[in-house]
């Protein structure tokens, strides 16, 4: 039997965030928090192959303030989850987060497949998944948007920018999956209900080897980005559409938008 | 719990279904809330201001843990025309006076803080799921469907709100009708709490309640609010469903000249739009209270009805609490005898007989009619305007004694029916 990792990000609701005054300050205020949207993605599947193929599924997540998240993924498919929760992981970017993913699942032992979202809802660095799969010394496979178990490895579909890869390889994996795999569930009541039976491990740095101060990073500075408007008015003074429509495609194409 | 059957299901997370499940929960019952918001409080809205009474009766000394804003001690109702506006100011001691004072609560907070008190007491809550439909066997409801499952349960709580297609469903209650529901807007402004307390005269912690009547609905039955929180202000609109739209204006142009009011532009002034939400509030009084309970089922708060609508203030969390309590009680005394039948829960509705919530209910209850008179929202505020106005304004014009000329004014509306109004107001109030 198959023992299956889904790996996900306890992550601001962007839709929270307001972007305030010049500065482009980020005001946090009045943020809840939420699974991250293609982590829900990686749950999806690794609760498919849970139900239909009986494979062991579990969740795993780190970060600062993940607690609140438990009984949520729990209500989406796994059979318990492993964490870990420590002030230091407040502000890590995705090469902590890969070392201390990675020290969950060594500890876990014998994962045969880890799942994660192709990148998360807030920084989408896309990097979690491949860092995990060189700290693990498995196999990365990214853009994955079908999968497949096989005897002793995967069969998974990459949606590249030119094309569709096909891989099928044996062995331990990490794989990043697109949102179109699949249609994460909305828990039902029973599934909730569930969920609140379910274990949870909670497990400190140190008992995977890392050393919280080693892990300690400070962020300086985070702003939002706004796409100033130009501001240019197309059809003024009673310019034809012929005309007006000339004008625009000149202007995107000497800004760039048209090739 | 007996196998997979709860003792309680309570459908809805609002202060009723909370507090049902708080106290069934802390008298050893396995209860279930369901509440199809992401979280307690993600859908509700209210105008703002908790009366603290029956909630300070269940958790004495809430207000210091529980997320309210501000606590009222300045109350202002005013009259407005188009352009005018004449006001009266209660501010008072015994306005902050414990159990009998009131706080402006923003509801994603508190109905969170409530929900969480209930799940501390052991009730699980399931948020995130809708309750489509009752299982009912015999007359007798057994439990809730939601999506594919099904759950039982002894007793059915629903706590759903103003449109309980549950209370509906268990024939408790028919479809609402236009008049019997109001309908509330209102838009969360921010402003700093600093800015707030000087523009309000307020000391910090202290909030300001305001009431409109008059100009803001058009002359429609129904007012205006203002609640101050401690970084925003509540602002808003509650008037009869049935009246909407006989004036050619649409509900958000109404709140939008509403904001425009020489009387609240300045108040709002600089303050940053940061929730806009709009809610039905029943206001049918005594005259749409349902059938309370049947086999297994009560019904509470806003889905009974259980609200005061005087019109420009609505008063329903604090007789939502009571309903919960009562209904809780209700449950305990029927699962000692281990008879959830109609005739054992009737308990339910001997307690909220002899509570303030019936009390309070019969008082008021010509209070719609009363309201359904639209001399109240439309011909007062323009003579009370009309009497300052001549009384203030000096033009080097010979003045009028002021009795002679308020009288002539009156006369407009007609003696007979101001005294008749004062009268029967008088009587109700
Ligand atoms: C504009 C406005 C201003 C008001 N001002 C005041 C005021 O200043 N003071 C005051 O005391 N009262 C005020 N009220 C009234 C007050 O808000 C209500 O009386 C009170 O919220 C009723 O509480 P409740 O628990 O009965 O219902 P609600 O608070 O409506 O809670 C019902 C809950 O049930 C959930 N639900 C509904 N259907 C389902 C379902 N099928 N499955 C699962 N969950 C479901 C909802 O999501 C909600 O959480 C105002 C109301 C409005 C609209």
């Amino acid at each position: 039997m198959k023992k299956i990792v889904a790996c996900y990000k306890w992550v601001v609701d962007e839709a929270d965030i307001r972007v305030e005054g010049k500065a482009r300050s980020l005001n946090f205020d009045r943020i809840k928090y939420k699974i991250s949207e293609y982590d829900r993605n990686a749950i999806e599947v690794g609760a498919s192959f849970n139900e239909k193929q009986g494979c062991q599924f579990l969740a795993v997540t780190c970060g600062a303030n993940v607690e609140a998240s438990l009984k949520d993924v729990l209500s989406r498919g796994p059979e318990s989850i492993a964490y870990v929760n420590d002030g230091a992981l407040e502000e890590t970017d995705s090469s902590v987060t890969s070392k201390v993913l990675a020290g969950i699942i060594k500890k876990i032992g014998e994962v045969d497949l880890v799942i994660c979202g192709e990148g998360s809802s807030d920084g989408y660095s896309q990097q979690v998944g491949p860092r995990l799969a060189a700290l693990l010394g498995y196999a990365s496979v990214t853009f994955v948007n079908k999968l497949e178990l096989t005897e002793d490895g995967i069969r998974a579909e990459r949606k590249l920018e030119d094309g569709v890869e096909v891989v099928e390889l044996t062995g331990p994996a990490v794989v990043t999956v697109l949102p179109d795999i699949n249609k994460p569930r909305i828990p039902s009541l029973k599934q909730i209900l569930a969920a609140k039976k379910k274990t949870s491990e909670k497990l400190e740095l140190a008992a995977i080897g890392l050393d919280s101060l080693a892990l300690k990073q400070k962020t300086l500075d985070v702003s939002g980005t706004v796409m100033e408007r130009k501001n240019i008015q197309i059809n003024s003074g009673g310019m034809t559409i012929e005309e007006a429509a000339q004008k625009l495609v000149q202007q995107l194409k000497a800004d760039g938008s048209l090739a | 719990m007996s196998g997979d059957i709860f003792d309680c299901i309570i459908v809805g997370a609002g202060p009723s279904g909370s507090i049902a499940g708080y106290l069934l929960a802390q008298a050893g019952l396995e209860v279930l809330i369901i509440e199809r918001g992401n979280f307690a409080g993600s859908k509700n809205m209210t105008g703002g201001r908790l009366y603290s009474h029956s909630l300070e009766k269940i958790i004495p000394g809430f207000s210091k843990e529980a997320p309210v804003e501000r606590r009222v001690i300045k109350e202002t109702v005013t009259m407005l025309t188009g352009d005018s506006s004449v006001s009266l100011d209660f501010q008072s001691e015994l306005l902050g006076e414990e159990k009998k004072d009131s706080y402006t609560v923003l509801r994603a907070d508190f109905d969170q803080w409530l929900a969480s008190k209930a799940e501390e007491a052991g009730a699980i809550l399931a948020s995130g799921v809708r309750v489509d439909d009752l299982i009912i066997q015999d007359g007798k409801v057994t439990g809730v469907i939601a999506g594919e499952d099904e759950m039982e349960a002894d007793v059915v709580i629903l706590a759903d709100g103003v449109n309980s297609l549950l209370a509906q469903k268990a024939g408790l209650k028919a479809e609402l009708k236009p008049d019997q529901v109001a309908v509330g807007i209102k838009e969360v402004i921010e402003l700093p709490a600093n800015v707030i307390e000087d523009r309000f005269n307020l000391n910090p912690g202290e909030g300001a309640a305001r009431l409109f009547v008059g100009d803001c609905t058009k002359g429609k039955i129904g007012g205006g609010f203002l609640y101050t929180n401690k970084n925003s202000i509540s602002l808003g609109l509650v008037f009869t469903l049935s009246d909407i739209g006989t004036e050619g204006l649409s509900v958000p142009q109404m709140l939008e000249e509403f904001k425009q009011h020489p009387a609240v532009k300045p108040l709002i002034k600089g303050g940053k739009l940061v929730e806009y939400s709009g809610h039905l509030v029943p206001e049918g009084g005594l005259t749409m209270l349902p059938k309370l309970y049947g086999d297994g089922v009560l019904v509470v708060g806003d889905a009974a009805g259980l609200v005061i609508n005087a019109g420009y203030t609505v008063r329903g969390m604090d007789l939502a609490i009571a309903s919960g309590e009562a209904a809780a009680q209700a449950v305990i005394a029927a699962q000692e005898k281990g008879d959830y039948t109609a005739p054992n829960l009737a308990h339910y509705k001997n307690l909220l007989d002899n509570s303030f919530i019936m009390r309070d209910l019969t008082k008021y209850q010509d209070f719609p009619i009363f309201m359904e008179n639209h001399r109240i929202f439309k011909q007062y505020p323009q003579l009370a305007v009309d009497i300052f106005k001549d009384l203030y304004l000096i033009d080097g014009n010979p003045l009028k004694p002021l009795k002679k000329t308020a009288l002539s004014h009156m006369k407009k509306v007609g003696i007979v029916n101001l005294l008749k109004d004062a009268w029967k107001g008088g009587k109700i109030l």
